[in-house]
């Protein structure tokens, strides 16, 4: 029952800030900071109570008998890292957003029903409520890129609520081929997962799954929305977009697809390792090459996830628990890059144009060496979360038998080229002198960072570390889940 | 039969008829010569009370168990527990119908008559609602649409509503014609005309006659005129955009429940099929699937371009019936139930869409451009945030009650029939349509979204919303959100 709190307190804080006058801007961003730090806290808590196997807080109530819906909630190793950096990114929105006044009742209505959504999807024990949920948290993304966004907002709101509204759709005739494929009575993950799948069907079904929550993942060639999207989005919602909501549906291809259909996922898993390995790759050479910096994070992400999904199509233990981590540290990770580029940079320079910033690092410096340091924990440097994670996806890639050697020497030449980009850029932003004519980017010393940008940065900064420092902390809890999962894989003929 | 049994279940259409003489006697014996505005709001009054009061009747009888299975004229008027839900259900939405009459003077001199024909086509769908017989629901239609036909035209003061009507009027007795060819050619096959009967005989028959093909195929044109399937659709978006808003939305939704219960009799062949395999139901399903595939794709791809809001809704009206039929295909309980659930649904948001373009473009004398709604979250958040929900519901957004009726009509049509053999999810390939089709409905529906919540200054002033508007507004509302949160009670109603 108690981590249904996260949930219950983001849509309250939704209808709480969206009740608000809009005018009251200050007390709106001290509620909305009230709600999601509760959130957290929740989270938090859940995650040390968690033993480290089973599914904990589990409550299954009936809710529509006569198309199988029951109202099953929990949360097990592989929900439980992915709740913490919900509630990480949403804290830290709410911070990087803190000068926002323009509909700010509005702003927070919208942000907290994307962040309920996603609470919800890592909640459901149920395939129907997850993919409620998964809806749910559709719509609010098109509000908040349309009015409070950038560059091209129209285009990318509606390119990114499209896409991912056509992967949901994939989803929802996977859904109900394996449900009625099951022959089962609910959409209980319990009772699908006993279910035993005729080959076929799980050969069809699997592609129509996988492929619509990696769309959410940002899947090459499903990935285009993911850049767009990112830098036209206003910063909170560029970090939970980066942070989370990719999340959602790699989450959604670990849980649904490879963990319901293990025959679907040993069959088509090297054709998805292929694309993860293009993702990676092209990731980075795409990022190598853009000049505006927010799409360099953008593309940045693109190749993160791609970690994300060589780990899921690796099938093992080793792997699936680098997918998971990865998914953590690139959310924290992601995040931070997302809110250092667009609000804490940009509200002090108002370009994101390389060619227009004149030798950063002695006219802000310190927010350079943050940056500097979250670029770093990005490319996946030892100490940091990523190190861990991308480790174990890449060792988890040689053991497996689906992906081949010569994929992982790919992704392995991905890491060269994240080393390449991230260092080539955060020189380009912070060493180099001006290259364009007039720039908006003035002379002199920036003010420093404020309070909330501090405390921002810290938090997710210090989460990387810490997990970077000490993966057991994750890594321990999601074992027993994981093995579920493997277990299902191997004994499945 | 117990006369007394008998009045109490025709309780409810007598209250109407009194209050719909009352409504014109009112107008012309005590009320002449008065200002338009004063006998608008009594006459409203009136019609309000009248609708109120059948409504309760409608309760109350459904409070007597002998009532909720009732059989009127040897079967011709049969009560159920669904057909009383549906025929309280379009006086329900009469009574948002009779809020929504625009009481400017200017309109046109006629004021108890919009009332009264209001009352008189509800009436209509009431019986349409518990009619099983194909002569009553012949009438009953016919009842409805002769009141549509005058209501389209009444507001004088438009060409283009006098020539919508006359549009409307044409191919509606076109269709009217086709339903009653079909009608004598189905009595011609099998000497019945209670639809029950009817399916019963068709069910002796070894071989399918082909005139009784012709006869469905005469009968489906007819229906599918009322419900605007495709390819008989083409009055909607006409009628939709040039009637007084207030009586495009009866057309949307009370009409349309009608409507498909009707279909859903003239269908009853299928039903009752042993299974979905016996030559009956196929023929019947193929000649569904087709309709439903068209008109998913013309209902979807033709509300993309359209930049009147009423004719954008007329649109997707249209694309709703294609879901519809989708659900209706398999011909199963699970797809009846699931039929009847969407066509509730869609017509509650239906009609709360129809009622924010009603209270705020009509008071402005305004075509309903969707551009005019540009700013509409600045000055008018309450009616804006409503108008979210009508529009997500429609969309078929969760946790809204479209997103349930969609999702029922999706699982009835891959439902894998009891006789197994010839495999699972027969119609999966319409599914699929209907799914890409609901990304395309998305784009559309976020596009008036985009208009009423996201850009720029107001385009309009703000507009006066009265109590009463305000109440069947957040009665709408509150009855969309709790259907999709807790659709049970409803679904086991029907069920």
């Amino acid at each position: 029952m108690h981590a249904l709190l996260t949930l219950i307190l983001s849509f309250a804080g939704a209808l709480a800030c969206g009740l608000m006058p809009a005018g009251r801007a200050r007390q709106i961003r001290w509620v909305a900071l009230a709600f999601a730090s509760l959130g957290l806290l929740t989270a938090l808590h859940c995650a040390l109570r968690y033993g480290g196997s089973g599914v904990a807080d589990e409550v299954d109530w009936p809710w529509i008998p006569s198309l199988g819906a029951r109202l099953a909630f929990g949360y097990d190793g592989i929900s439980l890292p992915l709740l913490l950096v919900t509630g990480l990114v949403a804290v830290c929105g709410v911070l990087f957003t803190w000068e926002l006044k323009e509909r700010a009742n509005e702003f927070y209505a919208y942000y907290f029903a994307l962040v309920g959504g996603v609470y919800g999807v890592f909640l459901s024990r149920d395939l129907f409520l997850l993919f409620v949920f998964y809806e749910i948290a559709v719509v609010p993304k098109y509000f908040l890129i349309a009015i409070w966004g950038g560059t091209r907002k129209d285009y990318a709101a509606m390119k990114l609520v499209l896409y991912s509204f056509a992967g949901s759709a994939l989803v929802l005739l996977g859904l109900l081929g394996l449900y009625f494929g099951a022959n089962a009575s609910t959409f209980t993950l319990q009772e699908l997962s006993q279910a035993s799948l005729s080959a076929p069907l799980q050969y069809v079904v699997f592609p129509l799954l996988f492929v619509g929550f990696a769309v959410l993942a940002g899947m090459w060639p499903f990935h285009t929305w993911a850049p767009t999207g990112h830098v036209a989005a206003p910063t909170a919602a560029s970090m939970l977009l980066a942070g989370v909501v990719m999340k959602l549906g790699a989450y959604g291809c670990l849980r649904v697809a490879i963990g319901l259909l293990p025959l679907g996922a040993k069959v088509w898993a090297p054709w998805v390792a292929a694309l993860a390995v293009v993702n990676i790759v092209y990731g980075a050479l795409v990022a190598l090459r853009q000049t505006d910096f927010k799409f360099v994070i953008g593309y940045s992400s693109v190749s993160h996830m791609g970690f994300v999904l060589l780990g899921l199509a690796t099938l093992t233990q080793t792997g699936l628990t680098g997918a998971v981590l990865q998914m953590f540290s690139h959310g924290v990770i992601g995040a931070l890059l997302f809110a250092l580029v667009g609000a804490v940079i940009y509200s002090r320079t108002h370009t994101r144009q390389l060619e227009e910033f004149h030798l950063l690092i002695a006219r802000m410096p310190v927010i350079a060496w943050v940056f500097i340091l979250a670029g770093l924990a990005s490319m996946g440097l030892p100490g940091f979360s990523g190190f861990a994670a991308e480790l174990h996806v890449l060792m988890g890639a040689w053991q497996s038998p689906w992906v081949s050697a010569g994929l992982v020497v790919l992704a392995g030449a991905g890491v060269v080229a994240t080393f390449g980009y991230t260092l080539v850029k955060i020189h380009e932003a912070f060493f180099r002198p001006r290259v364009a004519s007039g720039s908006s980017d003035k002379e002199g010393l920036y003010e420093p960072m404020t309070a909330a940008e501090i405390a921002g940065c810290a938090l997710l900064l210090g989460s990387s570390l810490l997990v970077g420092l000490f993966p057991s902390l994750l890594t321990d809890k999601m074992q027993a889940s994981l093995k579920l999962i493997v277990d299902r894989l191997n004994e499945a003929r | 039969m117990d006369g007394h049994l008998m009045l109490n279940a025709l309780l409810p259409d007598l209250v109407v008829v009194a209050g719909l003489f009352l409504c014109l006697g009112a107008d012309y014996i005590l009320l002449r010569g008065r200002d338009v505005a004063e006998r608008h709001r009594l006459i409203s009054r009136i019609a309000s009370w009248t609708l109120i009061c059948g409504l309760l009747a409608g309760l109350l009888g459904s409070r007597d168990p002998q009532l909720l299975q009732l059989q009127i004229g040897d079967g011709q008027l049969v009560i159920t527990p669904v057909r009383l839900l549906f025929k309280l259900t379009a006086f329900l939405l009469a009574l948002v119908v009779v809020e929504l009459i625009p009481t400017r003077p200017a309109t046109s001199g006629h004021v108890s008559e919009q009332y009264a024909l209001l009352l008189l086509s509800a009436l209509g769908v009431g019986f349409l609602a518990t009619s099983h017989h194909l002569l009553v629901s012949f009438v009953a239609l016919e009842l409805l649409s002769l009141c549509l036909y005058a209501l389209t035209a009444l507001d004088m003061g438009r060409r283009a509503g006098a020539e919508a009507a006359l549009k409307y009027f044409a191919i509606g007795g076109l269709s009217s014609a086709f339903l009653l060819v079909g009608i004598s050619y189905l009595y011609g096959v099998t000497g019945q005309l209670n639809l029950g009967k009817v399916s019963a005989y068709i069910h002796t028959l070894q071989h399918l006659p082909p005139l009784l093909g012709v006869a469905f195929l005469f009968l489906l044109v007819g229906v599918g005129f009322k419900l605007a399937i495709v390819p008989f659709h083409l009055w909607a978006p006409d009628v939709y955009q040039n009637a007084p808003t207030a009586v495009a939305a009866w057309i949307a939704t009370g009409s349309k429940l009608g409507s498909t219960v009707l279909l859903l009799g003239l269908m009853l062949p299928g039903f009752d099929a042993p299974n979905a395999y016996s030559p009956v139901s196929r023929l019947l399903s193929s000649g569904l699937a087709v309709l439903a595939l068209i008109s998913m794709l013309v209902g979807n791809l033709g509300a993309m371009r359209q930049g009147n809001l009423k004719r954008l809704l007329a649109y997707g009206g249209v694309a709703s019936a294609g879901y519809l039929l989708v659900g209706m295909v398999a011909f199963s309980d699970a797809s009846r139930v699931a039929v009847l659930f969407y066509v509730l649904t869609y017509a509650l948001a239906s009609m709360g869409a129809f009622a924010v373009v009603a209270l705020v473009s009509d008071q402005l004398g305004r075509d309903a451009e969707i551009d005019d709604f540009r700013g509409c979250w600045k000055s008018m958040p309450g009616i804006a945030a409503l108008f979210l929900i009508f529009v997500l519901s429609l969309a078929s957004i969760p946790p809204l009650s479209g997103f349930i009726g969609k999702f029922g009509l999706f699982f009835a049509a891959l439902q894998p029939p009891p006789v197994p053999e010839e495999g699972f999810g027969g119609w999966s390939w319409l599914v699929a349509v209907a799914l890409i089709m609901s990304v395309v409905g998305l784009y559309y529906y976020l596009k008036v979204l985009r208009a009423f919540l996201v850009t720029g200054e107001p385009a309009l002033p703000p507009v006066r919303v009265g109590t009463n508007a305000w109440v069947v507004l957040v009665m709408l509302a509150v009855l969309v959100v709790a259907l999709g949160l807790w659709p049970e009670p409803l679904l086991e109603w029907l069920r």
